[in-house]
């Protein structure tokens, strides 16, 4: 059975996102001298089919780093740029976006932007979370999300997305920062602010 | 994700967006007119509950019973297959699209239903389109489209091999 969450659990996680997502916001902003703006974070517990379609159109063509979680907690970091901020991305970088050099330079960003996140996740949590080598591709959108969502909901019904949004002020940047946790994580996420549910 | 349709209407069109790993299914009945579409996630269902295209042994049965129902004729089905892709090209254990395939593969093969064409593997994302009196169809991202059966009632049968 996948746990389902109540309102306060969702804002609990949400809320752990938005701290997160600001404090990958600072590196962000740090790594290119721009100010950086966060949005607040969208938590949703949804059946797989929608969880996709939450994250944005299917069929756009993004550039997604997923950092697949090492330590206490399972799950994968997705990073989705669309097509426009991965060129302003890579030119703040002095890269061509469409060329290894460039891809591999997203993959960077996305580690260091996915290990300010989970350090800034570990902190508040007391549990270990450490991003393993990125994964870089460009496809479309419901490829990466559902594929990605394959993995980490397994056979749960039910996926659990924490949705932040990264915004280079005055650029068309936008980049969406998701946390994946597996089936059983989040609960683990949970327990330490004393909001797990009781055990079955 | 684990969703399916079937139609019986020319015209009608059957979609699935963006097939990483998981796999489109088509199960068509040329003659009747018949075609349906199941967007398979998981190779297993391991007993476990949840929509029933979601998993390859459930979805052919499942879509097979759908499609019958809408009068298509069990010995008349053909089935295509689109998606199963490597997404991410390092980690042996994410390779959930190979196993997709072969799990929907075997699932077809129980149920004797033939594969007329198949466009799996690879390491990219497609969108499955059955457009019902016209033909099937497997798009890549960014474009790059391949018919994969005709449907159009002119009689022309025609199939592509399965590319990688």
């Amino acid at each position: 059975m996948t746990p389902r969450y109540n309102d306060m659990q969702l804002d609990a996680l949400r809320e752990l996102a938005n701290i997160a997502s600001g404090t990958a916001a600072t590196s962000l902003s740090q790594m290119l001298g721009r100010d950086v703006d966060i949005s607040v974070p969208k938590a949703f517990s949804l059946p797989l089919a929608d969880a996709v379609d939450a994250t944005g159109d299917p069929e756009e063509t993004v550039t997604g780093v997923a950092l697949p979680l090492e330590g206490d907690i399972e799950g994968i970091v997705l990073l989705l740029v669309k097509a426009d901020g991965a060129d302003t991305l890579c030119g703040m970088l002095g890269v061509e976006a469409d060329s290894e050099v460039g891809e591999s330079a997203l993959g960077e960003i996305g580690n260091i932007l996915g290990a300010a996140y989970l350090m800034a996740l570990s902190s508040m949590t007391g549990l270990s979370m450490l991003p393993s080598t990125p994964f870089v591709v460009t496809d479309m959108l419901g490829s990466i999300v559902a594929s990605v969502l394959a993995q980490t909901v397994g056979h749960g019904d039910t996926a659990l997305v924490l949705d932040s949004a990264l915004d280079i002020t005055g650029e068309p940047c936008a980049i969406s920062f998701l946390l994946l946790p597996n089936a059983d994580a989040a609960n683990d996420l949970l327990a330490p602010l004393g909001l797990a549910e009781p055990a079955a | 994700m684990g969703e399916l349709a079937v139609s019986s209407r020319a015209g009608d069109e059957l979609v699935a967006i963006g097939l990483g790993s998981c796999i489109g299914l088509a199960l068509i009945d040329r003659e009747a007119g018949v075609a349906g579409l199941a967007h398979v996630v998981l190779p297993e269902s391991q007993g476990k509950p949840g929509p029933a295209a979601k998993f390859a042994d459930l979805a052919v049965p499942e879509l097979l019973s759908k499609v019958v129902q809408a009068g298509a004729v069990k010995r008349r089905l053909e089935a295509i297959m689109i998606g199963g892709a490597r997404m991410f090209t390092v980690g042996a254990s994410m390779d959930i699209g190979a196993r997709n395939a072969e799990a929907v593969r075997g699932a077809l093969k129980t149920a004797g239903i033939r594969i007329k064409a198949e466009e799996t593997g690879g390491n990219r994302g497609r969108t499955a389109r059955i457009i019902l009196g016209n033909e099937i169809s497997s798009q890549l991202a960014g474009g790059e489209r391949t018919s994969l059966m005709s449907l159009s009632s002119n009689g022309t049968r025609q199939t592509a091999k399965a590319r990688r």
